[in-house]
C-alpha cells in the first residue's frame, strides 16, 4: 500500500508543473496542456483521498471531472484553431485587441 | 302625450347624454369636412340627441316622480367608479347645457360659416358639450375632476382658435395657466378626501359623493390638518378650484383674455357653461361644505368680493366682449356668494344659485351671440367707442341685446329680476343671522347691482344708439337667420324664465304637466330626498340640520307657510339701485348730459386703477411672473447648473480618472492574471496557515 504523502507529493509536483508552464509560457496549446495537468494534479488527489477513507464518492468526482476537463479541452481548442485561422499565430501575448 | 312616450325610463340611457356628442366629436373631427356645410351637421345633431335624453329624464323625474337615480360602474381599482346621478341638481344644469349648447351651434351654423376649419370648431365644441354632460352628470369627485379637466382643455384649444393671431395664443395659454393652478389644489382635495374615506366603515366607493354624504360626521371627526378642520382644509382647497374655473377673484383674470376666441365659445365656455362648473361644484358639494366649519363664510365672502370687483372693472373697459366678460365675472360671484349663505339658508342656497345661473346663461349667451352679431356685421370691430347708431341697420341684433340687458340688470319681470332680486333678499337673511361683518356681502351685492345696470347700458348705448363714431359702424349688415332665429329663442327665455319661479307658477305649471313644483322647490329636494341605485343600494336623504350641526352652522328652517319678515325697503333696494344705474347710464351715454371723456384721462387716478385692472395684470405678470418667478429661476438656474450639475460632473471625473489609472493593471496578457490569481491564492493559503497554526 503506497502512502498517502507519495500521492499527495505527486499531484503537488503535477500542480507545481502545470502552474509554472501558465505563469511562463505563451503558445496557446502549451497553456492548455499546463491547465490539465493542473485538473489531473487535482484528480490525483481526490482518487487518493477517496482511497484513504475508504469512500468511492470520491472517485465518482474524479470521472466528473475529467469528463468536465475533456469539454473545457474541446471549447479551448476550438478557440485556439479559430484564431489560429484568424491570424496565423497562437501567442497569446499579441491576442488583445479588446485591451483597454 | 304618446301613451308609449311616457312608459320609457330615459333614466337608464342616462350615459348616451355624454356618449353621443362624444361620438358626434370623432365623426365631425374624422368626415365632417365632407359633409353638409363642411361641417356642423354631426355636432348639432348628437347635441341634439343629447337634448331630448336630458329633457326625457326630466319628465320622468319631475312629472311622472320617478326617484332620483345613481349608477355606478367600477372602473380600474376598487372602489374608483365611474357613474352618473339624475336628480334635480344635474337636471337643471342638463337641460340647461343641452338647450344653451344645441342653439349656440346652431347659431355657429351661420357665424363660423366663411371659417375654413369649420369641421375642427364643431369638433371640439362637441367634445366640449360632451364633457360638460359628464361632469354634471358625476357621481364621484375623481370623474368630476377628470370632466373639469377635459373642458379645461377644450376650453384652452378654441380661445386658441384663431391660432395665427398671437393674442389668441397667448390668451389661451393665460387661461389653462390660471385655471391650473386652482385645478392642482382641487386635485389635491380630492385625494385627501379619498385618503379620509378609505379608512372608514362601510365605505365601498371612497369618493362617491353620495358616500362621503353619508360619512360627514366620521369626517367631521377627523384629525386637524394645519390646524383647522380636515373638512374646512378640504373645502378650501375645492374653493382654489372654483376660483379658477367658475373667475373667482384672484384668478379671474383669463376671462377677459379669452375673449379672443370665437364669440360663440365666449358665449358657450366663457358665459354659460364652463364657468359655471366651479358654481356647479359648490352646489354638488354643498353637505361637505355646510358640514365643514367656516368653509361657507369664506364662499360667501369670496362670491360677493368677486361680484362687486369684477362690476367697477366693467365700467371703464371698450371692449363689448369683455364688458360682458366681466359682467360675467361679477354674476357668478352673486351665485357663489347666494352658495356661501347656506349656512342660513341650507339646501335652498343651491336652489337660489342653480336658478340664478341658469337664467344667467341665457341672457349671457344672447348677449355674447348678439355682440357676436354685431362684429360679424361691422368687420369685426370690438370696441364700444367705434360702433354707435347699430340699432337701425341691425334692430333683431339690437333689440335682443336689449333683452339680454335688461335681464342682466334684473328689470321687473324679466329672468334676471327673479333670480338676482331673490339672491340678494335672501343674502339679507343671511346678514340678519350672521351679526355685523354678515352684512359685508350682502352690501357688496347691492353695490355690485347699480354698477352692473350703469355699465350694461354704457355698452348698449354706446354701440347702439347716438350716431356712427367710425366708417365701420356706418353700413353694419344684420346677421342671417340661422342667428336671428337662436337670438329671438334665446330672447324670449331671457325675458320670460321668470315663469319658473313665480309664486303663481305652480298652479300654471300643475295644470301644464299635471303635477312637479316650481323650479326652486324641484331643486329643494335634492341631498335631502333619497336616492336610489342601480345596483338596489339606496341612499336616504340627508338631514341638512344635523349636517349644518357639524359646521357650526344653524340654518333657518322655515316651516311652510311662514313668511319671513324683511322690511320692504331691503327687497326694493336693489330695484331702485338698478333704476338709479339705469338712469345715471341714460343721461351720460344716451342724453350726454355731461362730458364723460374729461375724466377719462392718465391723470385721474380713479380712472388709471380701474383701466388698469387695480394692477392685477401687472402683479402676476411683471412682479409674480417676471420678477418673482424669474429671479427664482435664475438662481435655480445657477445652483442647477454649476452646484448640482458640478457635484454630479466630479463623481464622473473622478471615475473616470479612476478609470484611466486602473484600468493599467488588465494587461490583457493571460500569464499576468495566472501569476495574480497564484500569487492570490497562494497568499491566502499562508493566511490561513498563519491563523490555524498560531
Amino acid at each position: 500500500m503506497i502512502p498517502l504523502q507519495y500521492y499527495l507529493l505527486l499531484a503537488g509536483m503535477l500542480f507545481a508543473i502545470g502552474a509554472y508552464g501558465i505563469m511562463t509560457l505563451s503558445n496557446g496549446i502549451r497553456l492548455l496542456m499546463c491547465v490539465e495537468l493542473m485538473l489531473n494534479a487535482a484528480n490525483i488527489n481526490l482518487v487518493a483521498f477517496s482511497t484513504h477513507i475508504n469512500d468511492a464518492s470520491g472517485q465518482v468526482f474524479a470521472l466528473f471531472s475529467i469528463a468536465l476537463a475533456a469539454a473545457e479541452a474541446a471549447v479551448g481548442f476550438a478557440i485556439i484553431l479559430m484564431v489560429y485561422r484568424l491570424r496565423a499565430e497562437i501567442d497569446i501575448e499579441n491576442i488583445n485587441l479588446l485591451r483597454w | 302625450m304618446d301613451p308609449n312616450l311616457t312608459t320609457i325610463d330615459f333614466r337608464l340611457y342616462a350615459h348616451w347624454i355624454v356618449l353621443l356628442p362624444m361620438i358626434g366629436f370623432l365623426l365631425e373631427l374624422l368626415i365632417g369636412k365632407y359633409w353638409w356645410r363642411k361641417g356642423g351637421m354631426f355636432a348639432t345633431l348628437s347635441i341634439f340627441g343629447s337634448m331630448i335624453i336630458s329633457y326625457g329624464c326630466l319628465y320622468n323625474i319631475y312629472v311622472q316622480g320617478m326617484p332620483f337615480y345613481e349608477y355606478s360602474w367600477e372602473w380600474f381599482y376598487p372602489g374608483i367608479v365611474a357613474g352618473f346621478t339624475i336628480d334635480p341638481l344635474s337636471l337643471a344644469m342638463l337641460c340647461m347645457v343641452s338647450f344653451v349648447s344645441f342653439f349656440i351651434h346652431f347659431y355657429a351654423i351661420g357665424y363660423m360659416a366663411h371659417d375654413c376649419a369649420k369641421s375642427v370648431y364643431f369638433a371640439e365644441t362637441a367634445l366640449f358639450t360632451g364633457s360638460m354632460f359628464g361632469l354634471v352628470l358625476a357621481n364621484n369627485l375623481l370623474q368630476l375632476f377628470i370632466f373639469w379637466e377635459m373642458v379645461g382643455v377644450c376650453s384652452y384649444l378654441l380661445i386658441g382658435f384663431w391660432w395665427h393671431r398671437p393674442e389668441a395664443a397667448a390668451a389661451g395659454k393665460k387661461a389653462w395657466m390660471s385655471c391650473s393652478v386652482g385645478d392642482c389644489l382641487f386635485l389635491l382635495g380630492i385625494a385627501i378626501m379619498y385618503t379620509l374615506m378609505v379608512g372608514i366603515d362601510g365605505v365601498t366607493e371612497p369618493i362617491s359623493f353620495n358616500q362621503i354624504f353619508q360619512n360627514l360626521e366620521h369626517l367631521h371627526h377627523a384629525a386637524p390638518i394645519f390646524g383647522m378642520s380636515a373638512l374646512t382644509f378640504i373645502c378650501i382647497l375645492f374653493m382654489c378650484g372654483v376660483l379658477g374655473k367658475s373667475a373667482g377673484f384672484p384668478l379671474h383674470v383669463w376671462i377677459p383674455d379669452a375673449m379672443e376666441g370665437p364669440t360663440t365659445v365666449s358665449a358657450l365656455i366663457h358665459a354659460a357653461t364652463m364657468v359655471t362648473a366651479g358654481v356647479y361644484l359648490i352646489a354638488r358639494a354643498f353637505p361637505i361644505f355646510l358640514a365643514a366649519p367656516n368653509a361657507l363664510m369664506i364662499v360667501a365672502f369670496m362670491g360677493a368680493f368677486t361680484a362687486l370687483y369684477a362690476s367697477t372693472l366693467g365700467l371703464v373697459v371698450n371692449d363689448l366682449k369683455r364688458i360682458f366678460a366681466y359682467s360675467t365675472i361679477s354674476q357668478l360671484g352673486y351665485m357663489i356668494a347666494i352658495l356661501g349663505c347656506g349656512a342660513v339658508l341650507g339646501v335652498a342656497a343651491v336652489a337660489f344659485a342653480l336658478f340664478h345661473l341658469v337664467a344667467h346663461a341665457f341672457f349671457k349667451a344672447l348677449l355674447f351671440l348678439s355682440s357676436g352679431s354685431v362684429l360679424h356685421g361691422t368687420s369685426n370691430t370690438r370696441d364700444i367707442k367705434e360702433m354707435g347708431g347699430l340699432l337701425k341697420g341691425m334692430p333683431w341684433t339690437g333689440y335682443a341685446m336689449l333683452a339680454g340687458a335688461l335681464a342682466l340688470v334684473a328689470f321687473p319681470f324679466t329672468a334676471g329680476y327673479f333670480s338676482k332680486d331673490k339672491i340678494i333678499e335672501e343674502a339679507y337673511i343671511y346678514a340678519t343671522a350672521h351679526g355685523a361683518l354678515g352684512y359685508l356681502p350682502w352690501i357688496f351685492l347691492v353695490l355690485g347691482v347699480i354698477l352692473t345696470a350703469t355699465y350694461t347700458f354704457r355698452a348698449w348705448y354706446l354701440a347702439m344708439t347716438g350716431g356712427p363714431k367710425s366708417h365701420l359702424a356706418v353700413h353694419p349688415h344684420e346677421c342671417d337667420w340661422w342667428m336671428r332665429t337662436t337670438l329671438v329663442v334665446l330672447s324670449v327665455f331671457a325675458l320670460g324664465l321668470g315663469l319658473l319661479t313665480a309664486d303663481w307658477s305652480e298652479g300654471f305649471f300643475k295644470g301644464l304637466f299635471k303635477g312637479g313644483a316650481s323650479f326652486w322647490h324641484f331643486l329643494e329636494q335634492t341631498f335631502v330626498t333619497e336616492t336610489q341605485t342601480a345596483s338596489g343600494v339606496v341612499y336616504p336623504g340627508l338631514n341638512m340640520g344635523d349636517i349644518a350641526h357639524f359646521g357650526g352652522n344653524h340654518l333657518h328652517v322655515l316651516e311652510p307657510g311662514v313668511v319671513h319678515h324683511i322690511s320692504p325697503a331691503v327687497i326694493y333696494l336693489p330695484l331702485l339701485l338698478m333704476i338709479a344705474g339705469l338712469a345715471i347710464a341714460t343721461s351720460l351715454y344716451y342724453k350726454n348730459r355731461v362730458d364723460v371723456s374729461k375724466y377719462i384721462k392718465k391723470d385721474n387716478p380713479l380712472y388709471q386703477i380701474l383701466w388698469n385692472k387695480y394692477y392685477l395684470d401687472y402683479l402676476f405678470k411683471d412682479i409674480i411672473a417676471e420678477k418673482i418667478v424669474m429671479t427664482v429661476f435664475t438662481f435655480w438656474d445657477v445652483l442647477d447648473r454649476y452646484v448640482i450639475d458640478g457635484v454630479v460632473n466630479l463623481l464622473s471625473w473622478i471615475t473616470i480618472s479612476a478609470g484611466q489609472v486602473g484600468r493599467k493593471l488588465q494587461t490583457g496578457v493571460v500569464q499576468n492574471y495566472a501569476t495574480a490569481v497564484i500569487f492570490g491564492v497562494s497568499m491566502l493559503m499562508i493566511l490561513v496557515i498563519i491563523i490555524r497554526g498560531g
